[in-house]
């Protein structure tokens, strides 16, 4: 590549070049054109946050008003709560799970029987919200399959999908219900990409299965869960907003009222543009901090990071 | 090397482990197929863990295709999933095209830029603003436009055109083939199995979509999509705008009608195009995962 570029006879300059190509960027022309639209377009709209909102018309400017109006209304500290408890479950404590079950399929012998599991445990990955949310509340209601098999035991019905303690944790097993195959592909993938020769050489010397995992499947998942750790800090105060939107009923909502469903509620039902955007516009840039910050932090400690 | 034991108590608990997760993925999606295919009456008291269906009847399914407001439904998701999958193909792999050429001077801030439209979300309601503005509210349009490309997928057709054998391209370009020719009649068919996985996927998300269909399409009950109508009917529990169109229906049918069996067949209706796309999608997609072998 950079020897290309000595090759090249130094009168063709940039404006040329670009001359050259221009049946290139014509190609390019309708993707950036939607880019323009659908996503500079509303970052520009995100003004909004700073300004009053007007069909018509200029937008007033009214400085930090929406951001004080947040910081200051009642219920924000709940959301912002719920918000942080549910990524935290969702992000932090499901993670090792899909390090547990890449290991778990890479041990199994029969390749019939781990095909038969990857292909059944990837399917949710592809099923819609709506789709997954009826399925749980159909198999977690009082006639359920859940509380059938809890019968057996002789345990009592439980009504899961309005159980205020209960409905976080549910969040969390459904997202590890539809994720954990799908996910921990990356992982396998890593697995099995190990070079043989390492657990011949780790069996001469008399390690373990145990000891095999701990010195040589664990290191080398290091760099692949760094990077997912990485991009789901990033989803951080996102908490799956499909997910608990199609969980959400009166019962609970109080209990999962995130930051996305707030965003919902009083941009597109109550028409409370600015105040909707405020909070976007919060997300967003904490999203990034987040993502930026840990990377840095990581590539210090480990030397690794997303790029 | 030591023969491996044909049985070890390891394999065993790992074994009903990962037999255990599948059942909980198996049975409630088989229970709710089950209950669907069953007669109301005997879809009523039919158990949670039931997986066969009872006293076999398409009872739910033939009111779900007769209905006013579930057809107009479905149509529009054929609708939106097809034309829409066809324009994200149609952008992507141009611009994975334009992207992958090697010496393409602006492919850098190109890239950049493409990072940062996937890195840094807006938000609903700025985007909301841009449709209402360029007055494609309430249109399918709207829906289809607002997720065109995605960078993720464009990213993943970019490596599918990167492992096209540079020595053939070079022989085309002798041969006084342009971009547009290179295109469709090099890369498309060389990368076949990278547009077939990303085909998948959009089209995957597509059937999807509630989301923007639940913002966008708020003009008429017939205007908007399956997603939504079973996020209505399903999970918000709103059985009178589904079962109240009782002029259009027959009484006896209403009355007989299991609202769960009923949901189930809705539900089912949402699933079986992803059922009949999954096996495509390992096909070309999760194929390395799934055959054990390498990575990349």
């Amino acid at each position: 590549m950079k020897k290309n570029e000595v090759e090249r006879p130094v009168n063709r300059s940039l404006w040329n070049r670009l001359k050259n190509e221009k049946l290139l960027y014509l190609m390019l022309l309708p993707t950036l054109i939607y880019f323009i639209i659908f996503r500079c377009w509303p970052i520009i709209n995100m003004r909004l946050a700073f300004f009053q909102f007007k069909a018509k018309g200029d937008w007033p400017f009214v400085g930090f008003k929406y951001f004080k109006m947040i910081f200051s209304s009642p219920g924000f500290e709940q959301i912002m709560k719920n918000t942080l408890v549910i990524s935290f479950l969702k992000y932090i404590l499901l993670f090792p799970f899909f390090i547990i079950f890449a290991i778990i399929l890479s041990e199994i012998r029969s390749n019939g029987f781990r095909k038969y599991v990857q292909v059944v445990s990837y399917l949710p990955h592809f099923l819609s919200w709506v789709v997954i949310a009826g399925i749980w509340i159909n198999a977690l209601s009082l006639e359920g399959g859940l509380n059938q098999v809890l019968s057996i035991f002789g345990m009592k019905s439980i009504d899961f999908m309005t159980d205020k303690s209960k409905i976080r944790w549910i969040l969390m097993i459904c997202e590890g219900w539809r994720s954990l195959g799908w996910d921990s592909i990356i992982f396998y993938t890593t697995i099995i990409a190990i070079d043989q020769s390492l657990y011949e050489a780790a069996r001469i010397d008399g390690a373990g299965k145990l000891q095999i995992i701990r010195y040589i499947v664990l290191p080398a998942l290091i760099t692949p869960a760094v990077t997912m750790f990485i991009l789901n800090l990033g989803f951080f105060l996102n908490a799956g907003f499909d997910q608990v939107f199609n969980f959400s009923n009166a019962a609970v909502q109080s209990r999962i009222d995130i930051l996305d469903t707030y965003i919902y509620r009083i941009g597109i039902e109550g028409g409370q543009y600015s105040l909707a955007t405020a909070v976007s516009l919060i997300k967003g840039v904490v999203g990034m901090l987040l993502v930026l910050g840990t990377h840095i932090i990581s590539k210090k400690l480990t030397g690794k990071g997303v790029w | 090397m030591v023969m491996k034991k044909r049985f070890s108590i390891s394999q065993f608990i790992m074994a009903i482990m990962m037999i255990i997760l599948t059942l909980t993925m198996i049975i409630p999606i088989m229970n709710i197929a089950a209950k669907s295919f069953s007669s109301p009456e005997s879809s009523r008291s039919m158990s949670g863990l039931r997986i066969i269906p009872k006293d076999f009847d398409l009872f739910n399914y033939k009111i779900v295709f007769s209905h006013p407001i579930l057809v107009p439904a479905i149509i529009n998701s054929v609708i939106i999933t097809v034309v829409g999958t066809f324009i994200n193909i149609l952008l992507t792999t141009t611009a994975a095209y334009v992207l992958t050429r090697p010496k393409l001077t602006l492919k850098r801030p190109l890239m950049v830029f493409f990072i940062i439209m996937m890195l840094f979300d807006p938000g609903t309601v700025p985007e909301y603003l841009v449709v209402q503005k360029i007055g494609l509210m309430g249109s399918k349009w709207a829906v289809i436009l607002a997720t065109a490309v995605n960078v993720y997928y464009l990213i993943i057709m970019m490596r599918y055109f990167e492992a096209v054998p540079q020595s053939i391209v070079e022989a085309s370009v002798i041969d006084g083939c342009g971009n547009m020719r290179s295109l469709t009649s090099i890369y498309l068919p060389l990368a076949k199995s990278g547009v077939a996985t990303i085909t998948m996927f959009y089209a995957v998300v597509r059937w999807n979509e509630y989301f923007r269909a639940t913002i966008y399409l708020t003009r008429k009950s017939t205007d908007s999509v399956l997603q939504v109508i079973l996020r209505q009917f399903v999970v918000l529990g709103d059985t009178v705008s589904i079962l109240g169109q009782q002029a259009l229906f027959d009484y006896n049918a209403i009355a007989r009608a299991d609202y769960a069996a009923l949901k189930g067949a809705t539900i089912m209706v949402a699933i079986i195009p992803i059922l009949i796309l999954y096996p495509f999608v390992l096909k070309f997609y999760a194929k390395d995962a799934l055959a054990g072998g390498i990575k990349e």
